[in-house]
């Protein structure tokens, strides 16, 4: 499995690979890019990774789901290169027998990616500006660049 | 050793570049990288380092042959 792709995501032909007959419920997230941000016009999206860090990173992250959820599919795929708005930047698959766990697993996987592993986004305006960002600013809150603020958490019930 | 930066500290530094200076562990080459851009300081403080594609703690001592890698916060997705 390619966990850091520098073409366009298949998001069709990966979605068409995820059928399990074991799988009642696919789940599958597409983060996208958008043509604003913080009130600025976005042109599109540079992403950069450490590439052999990042892969085994997201390898590790969808094991670990595999652990807490009975998964039948769980797949990531992340972009490096220019992406350009609406393209996807990020895409994760999960499938279980019913839907709980592959929406619970897919949002654990997805914020951990996005907190966790190097990758980074540089945002290109259509002003001709750019800014390295969106980082991760959980040690503001946490006070440690380790222990991150997870949206999955806060689902929890 | 061999200093790899990424992201916004390709701002900052070369992208990857050698270290001869003595520098035996990773508080020291933060401190020193601080030393020679001042102006990404604040960013250091927020860097984890890496070998072998492996965090490693800020008592971890640097080898003669090691690649090191400089990682910012994440910001993908």
């Amino acid at each position: 499995m390619k966990y850091i792709s520098e073409t366009p995501l298949d998001i069709v032909g990966l979605f068409a690979d995820a059928h399990h007959p074991q799988a009642g419920a696919i789940v599958l997230f597409s983060g996208e890019v958008r043509d604003n941000n913080l009130g600025m016009s976005v042109d599109y999206l540079e992403y950069e990774a450490h590439e052999s860090m990042a892969s085994k990173m997201v390898a590790a992250i969808l094991n670990e789901a595999r652990t807490k959820w009975p998964l039948d599919i769980a797949v990531a795929q992340h972009r490096t290169g220019k992406v350009a708005v609406g393209e996807s930047a990020v895409v994760v698959i999960t499938a279980s027998p019913h839907r709980s766990e592959a929406y619970a697993a897919n949002r654990y996987i997805i914020d951990r990616i996005k907190h966790e592993v190097p990758i980074w986004k540089c945002e290109y305006f259509t002003d001709g500006t750019k800014k390295w960002g969106g980082n991760c600013n959980c040690h503001d809150v946490t006070g440690d660049v380790n222990k991150h603020v997870y949206e999955f958490d806060q689902l929890k019930s | 050793m061999k200093v790899q930066v990424f992201a916004a500290l390709k701002d900052y530094f070369d992208k990857e570049f050698e270290l001869k200076e003595d520098v035996d562990n990773v508080t020291e080459l933060r401190q020193y990288l601080t030393e020679l851009n001042t102006s990404a300081g604040n960013m250091l403080k927020t860097c984890r380092f890496a070998i072998d594609d492996e965090f490693v703690d800020q008592n971890y001592q640097l080898k003669e042959n090691d690649t090191i890698s400089v990682i910012p916060p994440s910001s993908g997705g």
